[in-house]
């Protein structure tokens, strides 16, 4: 092995990572896709020849992260019968990709006939086909909808380009000459790659190269096992839903995950996961993975460099056919969604081992929302795309940041300038601020959301919106509470038109002068909000971030006519409010607490009657049981065999919330 | 007459004065005072011990304005703002600054909520007035804006660039009853379009306006008293002056007041001595400036920011990095090894400066590999001291298992990349090849690492001007006098008639020539340029298009965007284009000083001063010193050498051989053997 001094071991560090920068730019500079240069929706890595990945462009998360697993699977498919001047195209979900939009281009570096790299770049293409323009449709039911699905397959062929399958390609997706500059750009950029990697070689040697690349994945590893290794061994559990709504009633899809660390490994098992759905909610194995990734990275070791020994000791068991991991032929279009609730449960599992790192759950949704007509001005259609960001957690430090975009998104703009959509489109913004009260409350309060109200000013158009969270919010963790849901209406004509199947809504018709408005999630708060301290509850109100409302019953500080704190009654409000939550004494069960719906299972809460009436609690209705870390949610089941006073809870439920029977646990709606 | 240039950097403040007569330059350097700097300057001046009445002009480089905003430091400040719009400065674009971090935070927004006033005001986007601002509302605000105290207002509305109107009048309703209090609106600030960047460009103006305005006030009263009373020329970040009055109300345009000089110093100098495609390279105590230069003509940008807070204004496109001579390197988790972003800044500075820093710095590693030289001090007044620099060094290297010469020869090497990345991000990202152009070195530390950056980029010649050290407070002294003004009109160039765009234009050049005037400039010391900010129908990004002569029709507006997009993104297409802004930049043009000339006659001998044993690639090797100043013109001398003068030394490299043009230059070139 050769010897790599550490300065040589920083230089050659710096070398690969700029030769990934330069394959950035030259993606960004080249390509012909509107959602490349503007959006910035491609990713670029450099992977060794075992498929792992060595340096990746640093940005979008949701997009770069997967990538590994895109090659992987390619290279699975190829094994030795590789030459030099292949180049591999695929964009399969089922196998390693994401959805179709994003087309993987693979090019082996070969030196002395042997394959050491392979630099790799993954693009959003504006559209691959299928039944709508841009190919992500809400509506579809299977993948055959969704665009042309490209398996692995070698585009070019020991230097000569597969005109066939590129022709065949390109005839089944729109604008096809945009989408033949999309992947010259890719090809631009791995070219570019090829020749720094030789100037490298050139320069450094293969030997010092191999060294430098194998030490960084070491260290790299060694210090994700540092970080795992101070968590204490053991199995953590947590839940949560997605929101469908088959035949237009509440469908919960239910996300359970196993948390299973070990010495300096962990394991994350989605085994029970909800089947897949005909519905686009369902995710790929590569973004179930890569979003386990980024909760952990984001949570134990935000500065860590971005290659593959970091993943080395985290393993994901995600069972086929399941939301997690789609199978043929289910759509597989929305990733957001399960990127947002992976890392909901990732957060949820650590709360109860690390409560000092983790924060509130982010605002559960990618909240893409549609607004298409013709523009009265131009006679074209138009189509405004808005996906508002909403609060982040709270967290042990500091209060959630509101209206930012999340962990898994990056540096992407999510709040769209008035001034461009006004011109642009006939609509008109009535406001576009924060929205008061929705921070989950807590001792640190969680991120407030965007409030949006939207004018149309041309005759007609339809709102489509595809989002999560409508139901079931954003929660707060070691007694902090939830941010407000995700929500849209539109206001008519002085009154509110509310829609059956909230955050699921295709083709609603609108008129002249309707107020579209738009609500994201809040974030979920941090601690017990009765422990806010008081000088921070009374600036949240005066700069109008909570309500008097609010400050009152749910922080309860008591101000006075001068607005000042009155310090005695908000004391003695304090404990008033803490002696009136609904606390029950845990009892053990061995009965099954969750329920069998259509497609997946929930979890049930049983009350006795009495408790259920004293705290105006109807059957059905959604609760939240408050423990440690993070909370359980449950529909409420009236039971008249529980005896009042007290809550059956199964072992699963007492270890999330580090209940033991015989302790008393806070109940409360959602 | 004397023209005096006075740069004031976060370590340094750097003087140079010039005599028109007999053509000599007389440099100073002294630390500067970040309490006072006006008190620094001052000191300057006294060293140079002229008499102020017989200085014809006074140009001035500073950081008061970016140093109050990266320190938050401003006013007490309120927004007024259009109705259900106050939360537009504090959630921006909703984008998130630090990846991967689940408990980032957004830094607070520089007027907190309850300072952000709303009115139920709205003008729309084609510039109608939907709703003028209601005497009601206005008096309301006037009161709370009495009773909050602040002494400073941003007016902010939306749409204000397409339409003033409501903008004006609410700020004469508050000048009116509050004419102690500083008011800006968006459209003088920055009249174009999105609201988010006009909006928090016109805060971060009048956050800072207050004290900039005391600062310029105070060196005016300091300079006046002894008996300077022409106008004060500050540098503004577009690479040229205005009058500290003009500065005082717009002080956004002076954030890279000092790296602008520089760069409008090296254009100049690199233009007259024939070489004008240059990378300038900028290294000082805390951090590296670098921009490109072609054709004689810097890169300009409106993506520009302070800290976390965009700045919006046309700025030169200086690529600024954290690393410079005063870089710590250290070893983090995982055993990765840094140099920078951590620095020891100015206080208490690199371990060899002997002020207490401990942490072993770029500054340390050149001392330790014998290339800075400790006899001299730095600034007249900051001795170095080897030992510390040695022991500071030794630390990590003990902590990294290599001998003290390996890790400070590692240390300059690591220094050496960051630089390169930097490079590489305004030259290769942006599909120049840095092989074609100089290294244009200056700054404290450029000339000792110049050599080392341009060979790790296969750049063949580095060129260090005279006075390296000093170079911005020179470059002040080139600085033409620039106005520049922006129209927002975001129309089809189907919907627009060429003749209305001349109109356009036409009165943006009048309103120029108008300012110029005033600045007391002659027509034919005035020059116009005319350019467009124009994209695809969709794209959300603009480019800049010259507009002059050479087109006559709007056809010829949309064959020269295309041009721009293909030499930008390699590909065009004949798809529908607009324009978003209209620009004219007004220059008055000032007398330049001469290029200094270099000793015609002297010898290689004779500027020797010295051999030392330097480490190059951790060997000692026999170098030669020599005394910059004496060398004379024409001379050429092979590495390895050091090349001494004050405030800085060029390394030259084995296989390097250095050379001295007329001008005094210095030229480095690789493997001239």
């Amino acid at each position: 092995m050769t010897a790599l001094d550490p300065i040589t071991l920083e230089i050659l560090t710096e070398v690969l990572i700029s030769i990934v920068r330069e394959m950035r730019a030259t993606v960004f500079r080249t390509a012909r896709s509107v959602a490349i240069y503007e959006a910035k929706d491609f990713s670029c890595g450099l992977f060794d020849h075992t498929s792992e990945v060595i340096a990746q462009s640093e940005d979008i998360g949701a997009h770069v992260v997967p990538l590994p697993w895109s090659v992987r699977s390619a290279m699975a498919e190829f094994k030795d019968d590789l030459a030099p001047g292949d180049v591999i195209l695929l964009n399969d979900p089922y196998r390693g990709g994401t959805h179709l939009n994003d087309v993987t281009l693979i090019y082996p570096v070969f030196e002395a006939g042997r394959l050491i790299l392979f630099p790799a770049v993954r693009e959003h293409w504006a559209d691959v086909g299928g039944m709508v323009p841009g190919s992500l449709s809400g509506e579809a039911t299977s993948i055959y909808q969704e665009g042309v699905r490209i398996p692995p397959i070698k585009i070019v062929e020991r230097g000569t380009p597969n005109r066939a399958a590129m022709t065949l390609l390109l005839s089944n997706m729109r604008v096809p000459d945009e989408r033949e500059g999309d992947f010259h750009a890719g090809l631009a950029a791995c070219k570019t790659a090829e020749r720094r990697i030789r100037e490298a070689i050139a320069r450094y040697g293969l030997d010092m190269l191999l060294a430098a690349i194998r030490q960084n994945l070491d260290r790299s590893e060694s210090r994700m096992r540092d970080r795992i290794a101070t968590l204490p061994d053991g199995e953590y559990y947590y839940e949560d839903y997605l929101e469908t709504f088959p035949g237009g009633r509440l469908e919960p899809l239910l996300l359970p995950l196993r948390l299973t660390v070990r010495g300096s490994e962990l394991v994350a098992d989605f085994t029970g996961a909800s089947p897949q759905v005909p519905v686009p909610v369902n995710s790929t194995l590569a973004v179930s993975a890569a979003s386990v990734f980024i909760a952990l990275k984001s949570i134990l070791d935000p500065a860590a460099p971005l290659n593959q020994g970091s993943f080395r000791p985290i393993s994901v068991i995600a069972p086929e056919g399941t939301i997690v991991n789609v199978t043929a032929p289910a759509p597989a279009g929305s990733h957001g969604e399960i990127r947002k609730r992976v890392i909901a449960v990732t957060v949820g599992a650590l709360a109860q081992v690390v409560p000092d790192l983790v924060a509130g759950d982010l605002f559960r949704t990618s909240f893409h929302n549609l607004v298409g007509g013709v523009h009265p001005r131009t006679g074209k259609e138009f189509v405004h795309y808005e996906w508002a960001s909403g609060g982040n957690g709270a967290f042990a430090e500091d209060d959630g940041p509101s209206a930012m975009a999340s962990i898994d998104w990056g540096d992407l703009n999510t709040v769209q300038s008035t001034e461009v959509l006004e011109t642009r489109f006939p609509l008109r913004l009535e406001w576009s601020a924060l929205a008061t009260d929705s921070g989950g409350d807590g001792r640190q309060r969680g991120g407030l959301s965007m409030h949006r109200g939207i004018r149309l000013v041309a005759p007609t158009a339809t709102y489509s919106v595809l989002a999560d969270g409508a139901i079931l919010p954003a929660f707060g963790v070691l007694g902090g509470g939830s941010g407000s849901p995700v929500d849209s209406h539109v206001i008519r004509d002085g009154g509110q038109v509310r829609f059956a199947t909230p955050g699921k809504v295709g083709g609603f018709s609108l008129v002249k002068d309707d107020v579209l408005v738009l609500q994201s999630a809040g974030g979920g708060g941090y601690g017990d909000p009765l422990e806010r301290p008081v000088e921070h509850v009374l600036s949240d109100w005066r700069e109008g971030y909570i309500s008097a409302h609010r400050c009152r019953d749910r922080y309860g500080v008591v101000v006075g006519a001068s607005g000042e704190v009155d310090a005695a009654a908000t004391e003695a409000l304090r404990r008033q409010l803490a002696a009136r939550r609904l606390r029950l004494t845990v009892v053990e069960t061995q009965a099954d607490l969750y329920l069998r719906g259509a497609v997946s299972r929930r979890r049930i809460c049983r009350l006795s009657p009495a408790d259920a009436a004293g705290a105006g609690l109807d059957d059905g209705a959604i609760v939240e049981l408050v423990g440690s870390s993070a909370p359980l949610r449950a529909w409420l089941v009236i039971d008249g065999a529980v005896q009042s006073g007290t809550l059956p809870l199964d072992t699963l439920g007492r270890r999330v919330l580090g209940a033991a029977v015989g302790a008393p646990l806070h109940v409360r709606a959602l | 007459m004397l023209w005096l240039g006075i740069d004031v950097g976060g370590t340094f403040t750097d003087l140079v004065l010039y005599d028109e007569a007999s053509g000599a330059m007389r440099l100073e350097k002294t630390p500067s005072t970040p309490r006072d700097h006006a008190e620094g300057m001052m000191t300057g001046i006294g060293r140079l011990a002229l008499a102020l009445e017989r200085v014809e002009r006074v140009a001035h480089g500073t950081t008061v304005a970016t140093n109050i905003a990266l320190e938050r430091s401003g006013a007490r400040m309120a927004v007024v703002t259009t109705r259900g719009f106050r939360d537009v400065l504090e959630v921006g674009r909703g984008n998130r600054l630090v990846l991967y971090d689940i408990k980032a935070t957004r830094p607070p927004a520089l007027v907190p909520r309850s300072l952000r006033f709303e009115v139920g005001e709205r003008t729309l986007f084609d510039g109608t007035v939907l709703q003028p601002p209601p005497a009601e509302d206005l008096e309301r605000i006037v009161e709370a804006l009495r009773a909050s105290g602040v002494e400073a207002v941003a007016v902010c509305y939306l749409h204000a660039y397409a339409n003033a109107e409501n903008e004006r009048r609410t700020r004469e309703a508050i000048v009116k009853a509050l004419p102690h209090v500083f008011v800006a609106t968006s459209c003088e600030v920055l009249p174009e379009y999105r609201e988010y960047e006009r909006f928090a460009t016109t805060a971060l103006n009048v956050y800072v306006a207050p004290r900039v305005r005391r600062y310029l006030t105070s060196v005016a009263t300091r300079l006046a008293a002894q008996g300077y009373c022409r106008p004060l020329a500050v540098m503004t970040s577009n690479g040229g002056t205005l009058p500290a009055e003009r500065v005082a109300d717009l002080p956004v345009h002076s954030m890279l007041s000092g790296p602008a000089a520089g760069v409008i110093g090296a254009a100049h100098v690199g233009r007259a001595c024939g070489h004008a495609d240059l990378i300038t390279y900028d290294m000082g105590g805390t951090s590296t400036d670098v921009c490109l230069v072609r054709a004689g003509q810097f890169a300009m940008t409106t993506e520009g920011r302070v800290g976390t807070l965009p700045n919006r204004v046309l700025q030169i496109e200086i690529n600024s990095i954290g690393a410079g001579g005063g870089s710590i390197a250290a070893l983090g988790a995982g055993r990765f090894l840094n140099v920078g972003p951590e620095s020891a800044g100015a206080v208490p500075g690199p371990a060899c400066y002997g002020r207490g820093g401990e942490q072993p710095t770029v500054t340390d590693a050149n001392v330790v590999l014998e290339r800075l030289g400790t006899a001299k001090p730095l600034g007249g007044e900051i001795r170095l001291d080897p030992e510390r620099a040695r022991t500071a060094v030794s630390r990590l290297a003990t902590a990294l298992g290599v001998d003290v010469a390996t890790m400070a020869d590692g240390i300059v090497k690591l220094a050496v990349v960051k630089m390169t990345g930097a490079i590489k991000e305004i030259s290769i990202m942006r599909g120049h090849d840095p092989r074609a152009f100089t290294l244009f070195a200056y700054g404290g530390a450029g000339p000792l690492h110049a050599a080392f950056v341009a060979a790790e980029l296969g750049m063949s010649r580095v060129m260090v001007p005279p006075m390296p050290g000093n170079f911005s407070a020179f470059g002040l002294l080139v600085a033409d006098v620039r106005h520049d003004e922006v129209r927002t009109r975001v129309t089809r160039t189907t919907d627009l008639g060429f003749a209305e765009l001349e109109r356009h234009f036409g009165e943006l050049t009048a309103r120029s020539r108008e300012r110029l005037a005033q600045d007391g400039f002659a027509a034919a010391a005035m020059r116009f340029e005319a350019s467009l900010d124009m994209r695809y129908v969709g794209q959300a990004f603009e480019l800049s298009v010259p507009f002059d002569t050479s087109l006559v029709t709007m056809k010829d507006v949309e064959r020269a965007f295309y041009a721009a997009h293909e030499a930008r993104y390699v590909h065009a297409t004949d798809d529908p284009v607009e324009i978003v802004s209209l620009r004219v930049s007004a220059y008055g043009i000032v007398a330049k000083p001469a290029l200094p000339r270099a000793p015609a006659t002297g010898s290689l001998a004779a500027a020797r001063v010295d051999e030392r044993a330097v480490l190059f690639d951790a060997t000692p090797t026999a170098t030669a010193v020599y005394a910059r100043e004496r060398l004379p013109s024409g001379a050429v001398l092979e590495g390895p050498a050091l090349i001494e003068e004050a405030g800085t030394t060029t390394v030259v490299p084995p296989g390097f051989r250095a050379s001295v043009d007329a001008h005094a230059n210095l030229f480095l070139e690789a493997g001239a053997r």
